[in-house]
């Protein structure tokens, strides 16, 4: 049926005249042609390769990224978001016109109460901006000026790994590539002795979240702008040393013969994931120099191992990373991504929080006195943050000396410094709960956009062709938070 | 048929009207009723337009109607047509008498509004008289189209501004110009997006003109619109902060309104002077005027590119230039500007900062972090003359060299942290026209010299230590280097990250001090299990927290193991298997294969040496005391020897001390001594806490026993 009716329009086309034709082809490309009008690009000849050929599309404020990622979700209410009703307020129940029908865990769904609690720990105000700090954090407090602290962060997912996936790749699946992916795609990377997209992972004491390596995906971008996982051990970069009974000039001989080798596998093939392995053995090569330099921490002098406090020395803590952080940032690296896991203080709040600030504050303040102190600060762009905030309200029953917050995406806080961000500025407002954005409010994808932004790169044109259609970091939203911008 | 004749009349009643009150202009006081009216011109002047291009096409298309209908149709459209032209024109003229109207535009558009109700009219009448007069009628009707474009324009002028329509192509060509002045710079701008579409010489609304400097100067009908240095006394200020509803407001209510930015910049503009020559890059880099301009131009999103006088360097040479040691690249795409850094110290040569002269005019950034240059190879970075921003942070620059770079006129920052430059060498450089960064941490210059230096360079900021803090700090513990059962003859060692430090332990369970416990000077060799405490300390630091980990020693390995009560769901491990393997679990992490964990039964196990078993001296459980998961040591063991599971005696047994509050979790040593145990199977039994003792959270429940090892010596 359906293909005698096809036969029909079939023949009912064959009889088109020529002057019908013509005119519908006129038409056509007359609307084409105006339409064009409107979007200069059009034809052009432009693609995605022109357009980010690994340079800034406009002068970058910010050249390399070091994110501190806080895994888990540190409390803002506890840091940096100073409510002082929620105290006034302890115990009473959080008013639906404040709620308003949020979306609650599965934690806390069946909960009949939600008891409001302020923060144990006492806050004050510090430097000339007078941001508030709570007291958990008097380093990071140090340098209150040199940060912008951004308290109306909000994101879509309310549990951790939806939303740690959001915050690196800009979708909740986890397919996507992540943020330093389309950065090294974007910008390419700086020193070829060495990956543009470091990972370090450190774990603290309080309540864990895991992260894993699609975070730190490529997705669909080429393999090369994957980012590298740094190992906890001693030995940060395995299997880099020369295998007993070889030395550097033989590996030279067999990697030129390799390459010659997989040079004609090429020539047949075309695969260019075969040029990408060529290259990345190459660079590992290179890494045989470039790394030790930078992960021996026991040539670091006194005076920055007091600054970064003496964890920095045991490989695998956060101080550490900081360090190596900035080591490896210094070398050219453009993104260096820490995970500090440890921050879901679903209970114990008044245990578990000063434990993970301890070893967070004074190697974080460090970093950013250490980079401004070798002028990098204005280069470099630090971000500190987790994946959401947590409830204005106890999880489980409010008992007298402790508590904890649940998962809570309506409204967070992270903070910036150095690399083109406007110093000593609390940007963005929540309401006096503390659970609603009353100012400014920024999306995850405007966080991307202005990341990017930072970095000299149009977000709208950083995009990749992948089964069918174009993808970007923000996907199809985004705005340059231009308030931030220094 | 009494309408028309009506409407034809009541026309020409409004033409007659129309032109009288033009007349009569200047003498005529409006009443409120007819202001109101006024204010409907806006509306209601869209009929005609489309009333007039309806009848154009009723005319074009009239073979499609039968004459006489035609003719009828036509004639009602026009007359429609006539009397809503009349109707806005008069409105016009209402409209025209109050606000702030005046200028060329105006008059043109009074006039051509006037000229097309008339020629409406004279349309009507032509049409009217039956196609006689045909070529009068279409002579009158082309006139009639192109006076409507003319009165339609003028009227946009007013109500849009000057240049509404070509705006888009013209504001394009506006290229910046570095000497522009402020005002053209930064004020000017917001002016011409905010006021200017009314305040221009054609609209001059209020009389007040923005659009030259000399009548802006001048002010408006009310005089000078600001007074130089007094932001609040300025009409032009006052008037933004009117709230929107006061018909002062500007701008006025629906109209484009000014940014919190523009208004701050505009006031600041006023506060400092109202000045119209000073160049933005002659204030300081710390006046509010140029930070709030800098400011602006990131608000709009319109990211300013720094323009650069010299051309690019050919692809070519940029690309000879990079190799995996040097990385030279442009700061952005299309920009002429490079970027040099180098990597890799014992990769540097003299000779290869010497090759990038080939784009010394193109160079503005250059990275030479923790390369060996010395003094002698700042002659070279001297002649890349548009240097910008240079890093010799930890080179082996000392300051005698710095000469050199007398002529780097754009150099704005430089980085010699970790350098041994003295303050005099920096003569030269403090001099530099266009600095305004330097970076001089650890280096031989003190914090006193920098401030100093800070107060006779006040629009230098030299930066140096970013800490002060004589806080004393605890070092971190030590490690054990070995990991799980350690083998006979392994020798065990200990470290610490950090160089300097002295390492002393104990192995009798006693706490370690600082200046009796023994000294650690290299891996020990440990003949049994045994609990190692150490500390470490330092000169300036706190001495650590004590280390504990016990050192677990493989034993003599049973030919068979039976588990003979039943493990706990979660911790059953690898069954018997468990506890002869070898392998050692961690404290943390229990639902591994390494732990056997028992709370119903106690743990009861056989071990067979088989024929030839050797002397036992003691017995090790390896236990987890894991409090926080309710795991606690064994109450009570008891050690059963014999020839083979039927004929066992029991050969020892012990009450175990329980702990009395939370501690720190750890893997233990339970040693079990015996006296001349030569057996060929031995029966252990250990039995869990019965009853989690008060202070316990889970306090009257069962205790778990958690065991990864027994082990024999």
């Amino acid at each position: 049926m359906i293909l005698f009716m096809g036969d029909e329009f079939l023949k009912n086309r064959q009889h088109i005249t020529r002057k019908h034709f013509l005119g519908k082809l006129g038409l056509g490309f007359g609307s084409v042609a105006l339409g064009s009008l409107l979007m200069p690009d059009l034809f052009s000849g432009k693609d995605e390769a022109s357009v980010s050929a690994g340079m800034a599309h406009f002068a970058p404020k910010a050249k390399r990224i070091i994110y501190l990622f806080q895994n888990g979700a540190p409390s803002q209410l506890e840091s940096f978001d100073y409510k002082p009703l929620l105290t006034k307020m302890a115990g009473q129940e959080l008013p639906e016109s404040i709620r308003q029908g949020q979306r609650l865990t599965g934690m806390t769904a069946s909960q009949k109460k939600f008891p409001l609690i302020g923060s144990h720990f006492k806050f004050q105000q510090y430097g000339q901006s007078g941001a508030w700090v709570s007291e958990l954090f008097p380093n990071i407090a140090r340098v209150v000026d040199d940060i912008c602290i951004v308290k109306s962060m909000h994101t879509e997912a309310i549990n951790h790994d939806p939303a740690l996936t959001f915050m690196q790749t800009g979708a909740q699946q986890g397919n996507r590539p992540s943020m330093g992916a389309w950065l090294s795609y974007g910008l390419g990377s700086e020193n070829k002795n060495l990956p543009a997209y470091c990972v370090l992972l450190s774990r603290g004491r309080g309540n864990g979240q895991g992260v894993y390596s699609k975070l730190w995906t490529n997705g669909f971008l080429d393999s090369i702008h994957q980012g590298v996982q740094f190992s906890s051990s001693e030995e940060r970069v395995l299997y880099l040393k020369d295998p007993q009974g070889r030395d550097r000039a033989d590996s030279r001989k067999m990697l030129d013969h390799l390459a010659s080798l997989n040079d004609l596998n090429y020539k047949e093939f075309g695969d260019p994931e075969i040029q990408t392995r060529v290259q990345q053995y190459e660079m590992a090569y290179r890494m045989q120099t470039a790394v030790p330099e930078l992960t021996d921490l026991s040539m670091e002098p006194d005076n920055i191992v007091k600054m970064y406090g003496a964890d920095c020395l045991a490989p695998g803590t956060y101080a550490a990373n900081c360090l190596l952080a900035r080591k490896l940032s210094e070398a050219g690296v453009r993104f260096v991504q820490l995970y500090h896991q440890g921050w879901d203080q679903h209970g114990n709040m008044v245990g578990e929080m000063p434990l993970q600030a301890q070893d967070v504050d004074r190697s974080t303040a460090a970093l950013i006195m250490d980079l401004k102190q070798r002028g990098l600060l204005d280069e470099t762009l630090v971000i500190w943050g987790g994946e959401f905030g947590r409830t204005n309200y106890c999880q489980g029953d409010l008992s007298k000396d402790n508590y904890g917050r649940d998962h809570h995406p309506r409204c967070y806080t992270i903070w910036m410094a150095g690399g083109g961000v406007k110093p000593g500025l609390v940007y963005g407002e929540s309401d006096e709960f503390g659970y609603n954005i009353i100012k400014d409010p920024v999306h995850v994808n405007d966080f991307h956009a202005t990341v990017l932004h930072l970095m000299g790169l149009n977000h709208e044109q950083l995009n990749y062709k992948h089964l069918g259609r174009r993808y970007r970091l923000t996907d199809v939203a985004g705005k340059v938070v231009s308030g931030i911008l220094a | 048929m009494r309408l028309k004749p009506f409407l034809l009349n009541f026309i020409f009643f409004l033409q007659v009207l129309l032109l009288f009150l033009l007349l009569v202009e200047d003498r005529i006081e409006l009443p409120v009723v007819l202001q109101v009216l006024g204010r409907f011109h806006p509306a209601i002047l869209h009929l005609p337009i489309g009333l007039l291009f309806f009848f154009v096409i009723v005319v074009l298309v009239q073979n499609e109607f039968k004459k006489k209908s035609f003719r009828r149709i036509a004639l009602y459209i026009l007359m429609f047509t006539s009397l809503t032209a009349s109707i806005t024109a008069l409105f016009g003229f209402f409209l025209s008498r109050q606000g702030d109207y005046g200028g060329d535009a105006l008059f043109q558009h009074k006039f051509s509004g006037t000229a097309l109700s008339i020629l409406c009219y004279v349309l009507l009448i032509l049409f009217d008289r039956k196609g006689k007069t045909e070529i009068a009628f279409y002579g009158c009707g082309f006139v009639t189209i192109v006076l409507l474009f003319i009165a339609g324009h003028s009227g946009g002028t007013l109500t849009h501004g000057e240049n509404f329509i070509s705006g888009p192509i013209k504001s394009t060509e506006r290229v910046d110009n570095i000497n522009q002045t402020a005002f053209q710079q930064a004020v000017y701008p917001i002016l011409e997006r905010k006021c200017t579409s009314c305040h221009n010489p054609s609209k001059a609304k209020g009389k007040f003109v923005m659009t030259s400097i000399e009548e802006f100067k001048k002010g408006g009908k009310k005089g000078e619109e600001w007074k130089s240095g007094k932001p609040l006394e300025s009409r032009l200020i006052q008037y933004i902060h009117l709230p929107l509803e006061d018909d002062d407001h500007m701008p006025p209510d629906g109209k484009p309104q000014l940014t919190i930015q523009e208004i701050k910049l505009l006031e600041q503009w006023v506060r400092s002077g109202g000045e119209f020559d000073k160049k933005l890059t002659d204030l300081r880099e710390d006046d509010s005027l140029r930070i709030l301009a800098a400011g602006m131009s990131h608000q709009n999103e319109a990211v300013v590119e720094k323009q650069y006088s010299f051309s690019s360097a050919s692809e070519k040479i940029i690309q000879k230039m990079n190799t995996p040691f040097r990385a030279v690249f442009p700061l952005y795409m299309n920009s002429p500007a490079l970027q040099a850094d180098f990597f890799i110290k014992e990769k540097y040569s003299p000779n290869s900062l010497e090759e990038l002269k080939e784009v010394k005019d193109q160079l503005v950034v250059l990275n030479l972090s923790k390369m060996p240059v010395k003094d002698e190879e700042l002659k070279t970075i001297g002649s890349f003359t548009n240097l910008e921003k240079i890093n010799l942070n930890f080179s082996e620059i000392k300051g005698p060299g710095f000469v050199d770079l007398q002529s780097l006129k754009n150099l704005t920052s430089v980085s010699l942290s970790g350098t041994k430059v003295t303050i005099e060498s920096l003569k030269p450089i403090l001099s530099l026209p266009a600095l305004r960064e330097l970076f001089v941490w650890s280096t031989g210059i003190t914090n006193a010299q920098v401030a100093s230096l800070n107060m006779q360079y006040p629009a230098l900021s030299i930066v140096t230590s970013q800490f002060v803090d004589d806080k004393v700090l605890r070092l971190g513990k030590p490690l054990l280097e070995n990991e799980g059962l350690i083998k006979k003859g392994e020798l065990v060692s200990l470290k610490h990250s950090m160089p300097g430090v002295t390492l002393r332990y104990t192995l009798d369970g006693t706490p370690p001090d600082s200046l009796t416990s023994m000294f650690y000077d290299g891996p020990l060799n440990l003949t049994e299990t045994s609990k190692i405490k150490a500390i470490v300390c330092k000169e300036g630091w706190y001495c650590s927290d004590v280390f504990e980990i016990t050192c677990f020693m493989e034993g003599y390995k049973p030919v068979k193991t039976e588990l003979l009560s039943k493990t706990v769901k979660y911790y059953s491990g690898q069954g018997s298997a468990s506890l002869t393997d070898g392998g050692k679990g961690f404290v943390e992490v229990l639902n591994t294969p390494f732990w056997l964990g028992f709370r119903e039964e106690p743990l009861v196990a056989g071990f067979d040496f088989g024929s030839d078993p050797p002397d036992v001296r003691s017995i090790v459980i390896s236990f987890a005391k894991n409090l926080y998961s309710s795991g606690f040591p064994p109450t009570e063991v008891e050690v059963w020897g014999g020839t083979g599971t039927r004929d066992l005696k029991l050969i020892k047994s012990m009450k175990i001390d329980q702990p009395k509050a939370y501690i720190s979790s750890q893997v233990e040593a339970l040693s079990i001594p015996l006296l001349d145990a030569h057996y060929s199977y031995y029966k252990l039994v250990a039995r869990p806490v019965e009853k989690l003792p008060q202070w316990h959270d889970g306090k009257g429940k069962k205790g778990l026993l958690l065991v990864d090892e027994v082990l024999f010596y």
